[in-house]
């Protein structure tokens, strides 16, 4: 099956490392021209450059998607160099966190406006173009409840809905919109790497409920991403793709 | 590259990532705890023979030549305030009271009655005006001076020489009481050098108990020693404190009898990929320094720095005198091994030691104790005197860093008595295991006076 991803215009913003990362790559692999930023000046800057053997056009500038000006600017940085853009993919998140209200001004800022900003500075882009595709990412801790009562999960659960919105708003100027929410995936450095070295117990724990008793891979929630990014997902709007290895048990009728 | 201070290949370790550590100018230190490296004693590379850690004859040299000659931990000084106020510790076969006098000294005996060998006390703390044997009511004086001999007219030959308890060395130093067996120990000014400089700018007198734990462990106390003295064991025993601490780049030094190695902690481990959340521990450390982690902005490689920042601004705030230490001594832990038996890690806000103790006869047994500080801010109320609790290993838990080595160590000693293990295979991150078991032939054989055959 061909994706028909030769070619398109992606900007992905935190895309220096796990899924983000994964996903720039499996994009660039299938001829992708990239925009990627990251907070880590270094990191953007490792990415870029590993990104770049596949051959395509790789752009990298390191950006905090909590300062709007400086993130708006960034975004239009992108679409010039890249003359366009096809596909948006943000990840911006402040992660977990609890017992300090700060955190749910982090979150809000983060997941929720780092995202909100991004979709906004692309939607006139593409519409423009009357092409786009936007891929939203929650996060199964939205579905079922884990880690306690943070606004990671509650902030998470709003892009869903405002994802579902968005679909239906844009679609008549061929815009997309999905969402894909990822179970716990395990990669260096990442949380789980963390979790499995901090809290053996819990670790294992999580692993138990995994039918196939180990934890995601990026790669494994990218090309799912990669999926809904490209054109063969054409007649998919306004979905919610839970990408989990069966770690959920909740049946979606 | 030679980039580590100790001057082997960082990069050539097993990391994920070479990391240099912030470090302050030792030249910035003034009078305050050294930080510069000392030159490596130059210790060769044998075997540390297996059976000093199971032989009873290697323990009875112990017993003799090192035990009875050293100056050793016996506790605490705001335990014994009052005139009267005791500490009845054990060590080995022996056992000693350190006894506050009425003019504010201390005095040391051997807690034995010099009628028929009992008991003057049991281990522990308490206030006395005489010290009574409950046998027969012998009565000595809080200066161990023998008041009262009942019926004294029917012993022919008098009283004992000196009616009197034989009298110990002993001392006050940095809020802790020392004593010695040997009543012709070296001065304790010579024992302890060069580690007043280093251990008085912490302040442990301002710092109250909050752990006070006696646990008989299964192994040497040797065993016990050498567990605390490298830091090579964490990737192995301590997987979590990998995000916790920097385990590669340790800065050992070794003086005289004494030792010590400096950890970053509030920092990753090179060993693990640098996370981009902050994790748990490190979350815990910067909450008790008073910051907000949901506010920081920095990245997790930048956490040990700024807490260092924020505590130099705002220790004085929270009550705490951080005037005598560098930057980093507000995060890293300092760990000195003061010889023979005391391994203690001191920190700006607390004071983690462990006393570990032979067992009277069995070299395969000891009592590894827990003593735990924490500064009490200025102005607020001195918290009371936690109790003791003494256990056997595995009864209770004592923490999960602490578990972990807890029970490793009874299968070290049951391995190092296999026919197939010669002795132990050190490599320079355990520099101060060597360093140990070379002051201890110096005590045990005279200062380079080990010989080939000697154990």
């Amino acid at each position: 099956m061909d994706l028909g991803l030769a070619g398109k215009k992606a900007i992905l913003v935190g895309a220096a490392r796990g899924i983000g990362y994964s996903v720039a790559e499996v994009l660039a692999r299938e001829g992708c021209d990239i925009a990627l930023t990251a907070r880590s000046e270094d990191s953007v800057k490792d990415a870029v450059a590993s990104l770049s053997k596949y051959g395509t056009k790789i752009v990298g500038k390191p950006v905090n998607a909590k300062q709007p000006e400086a993130y708006k600017e960034w975004i239009d940085w992108a679409i010039g160099e890249l003359d366009g853009v096809d596909i948006l993919v943000p990840f911006t998140s402040a992660g977990g966190g609890m017992g300090s209200e700060k955190y749910w001004y982090n979150a809000f800022e983060t997941d929720v406006m780092g995202v909100v900003r991004a979709v906004e500075g692309v939607i006139e882009k593409m519409t423009e173009q009357q092409r786009g595709s936007i891929v939203l990412l929650g996060s199964t801790s939205i579905g079922e409840a884990m880690g306690g009562p943070q606004p990671y999960n509650a902030m998470k659960a709003s892009l869903v809905t405002w994802g579902k919105q968005l679909a239906l708003w844009h679609g008549k100027n061929g815009i997309r919109v999905n969402v894909v929410s990822p179970g716990p995936i395990e990669f260096e450095g990442g949380n789980w790497d963390m979790i499995k070295g901090t809290m053996e117990k819990f670790y294992a724990s999580q692993l138990r409920q995994q039918p196939s008793g180990r934890l995601g891979r990026p790669e494994e929630v990218a090309k799912a991403i990669a999926f809904l990014a490209s054109d063969a997902a054409s007649w998919c709007n306004g979905s919610h793709l839970v990408v989990d290895g069966g770690f959920t048990n909740r049946t979606h009728f | 590259m030679n980039d580590h201070v100790m001057g082997w290949d960082a990069g050539a370790m097993d990391v994920r990532r070479v990391v240099h550590p912030y470090r302050v100018d030792p030249e910035s230190v003034g009078n305050g705890t050294p930080v510069e490296k000392a030159p490596d004693p130059q210790l060769g590379t044998e075997l540390i023979p297996a059976a000093r850690y199971f032989s009873p004859d290697y323990m009875k040299l112990e017993w003799e030549r090192v035990w009875t000659k050293v100056w050793l931990l016996g506790g605490r000084s705001d335990d014994m305030p009052e005139p009267g106020d005791y500490i009845c510790t054990d060590i080995g076969k022996e056992s000693v009271l350190l006894v506050r006098q009425a003019d504010g000294s201390i005095r040391a005996f051997p807690n034995v009655c010099l009628h028929r060998g009992n008991r003057l006390r049991p281990e522990g703390r308490g206030n006395a005006e005489k010290f009574q044997c409950m046998y027969h009511h012998w009565t000595y004086g809080l200066d161990g001076k023998l008041d009262h001999i009942p019926d004294l007219c029917t012993f022919l030959q008098g009283g004992p020489t000196d009616m009197a308890l034989t009298a110990l060395p002993c001392t006050e130093w940095n809020s802790f009481v020392w004593f010695s067996l040997d009543q012709d120990v070296e001065p304790f000014e010579d024992f302890i050098d060069p580690l007043k400089r280093h251990l008085e700018p912490y302040h442990p007198e301002r710092m109250a108990w909050m752990r006070d734990i006696t646990v008989e462990w299964d192994c040497n106390w040797k065993t016990s020693v050498d567990a605390f003295n490298e830091t090579y064991h964490v990737q192995g025993i301590h997987p979590q404190l990998k995000w916790y601490l920097d385990d590669v780049n340790v800065q050992i030094d070794c003086y005289g009898k004494h030792s010590r190695y400096l950890i970053p902690f509030a920092a990753i481990s090179p060993r693990v990929a640098m996370p981009s959340q902050i994790p748990p521990a490190i979350h815990e450390i910067m909450v008790h320094a008073g910051m907000d982690p949901a506010e920081y902005e920095g990245r997790v490689s930048d956490i040990r720095r700024d807490v260092q920042l924020f505590k130099r601004e705002h220790g004085a705030s929270q009550g705490k005198d951080y005037s005598e230490l560098n930057d980093e001594q507000l995060t890293d832990d300092y760990h000195y091994t003061i010889f023979p038996n005391v391994s203690v890690n001191v920190h700006a806000d607390d004071v983690m030691l462990f006393r570990q103790r032979p067992h009277a006869s069995d070299p395969n047994k000891m009592l590894y104790d827990i003593w735990m500080f924490g500064l009490v801010p200025e102005g607020e109320e001195w918290p009371e005197r936690v109790r003791h609790q003494h256990f056997r290993h595995g009864d209770k838990t004592i923490g999960q860093v602490l578990d972990q080595d807890a029970f490793n160590l009874p299968t070290v000693q049951t391995g190092m008595k296999s026919d197939y293990f010669p002795g132990l295979w050190i490599g320079d991150q355990e520099l101060r295991i060597r360093h140990f078991h070379k002051v201890m032939d110096d005590y045990i054989y005279g200062p380079g006076e080990k010989g080939p055959g000697d154990l």
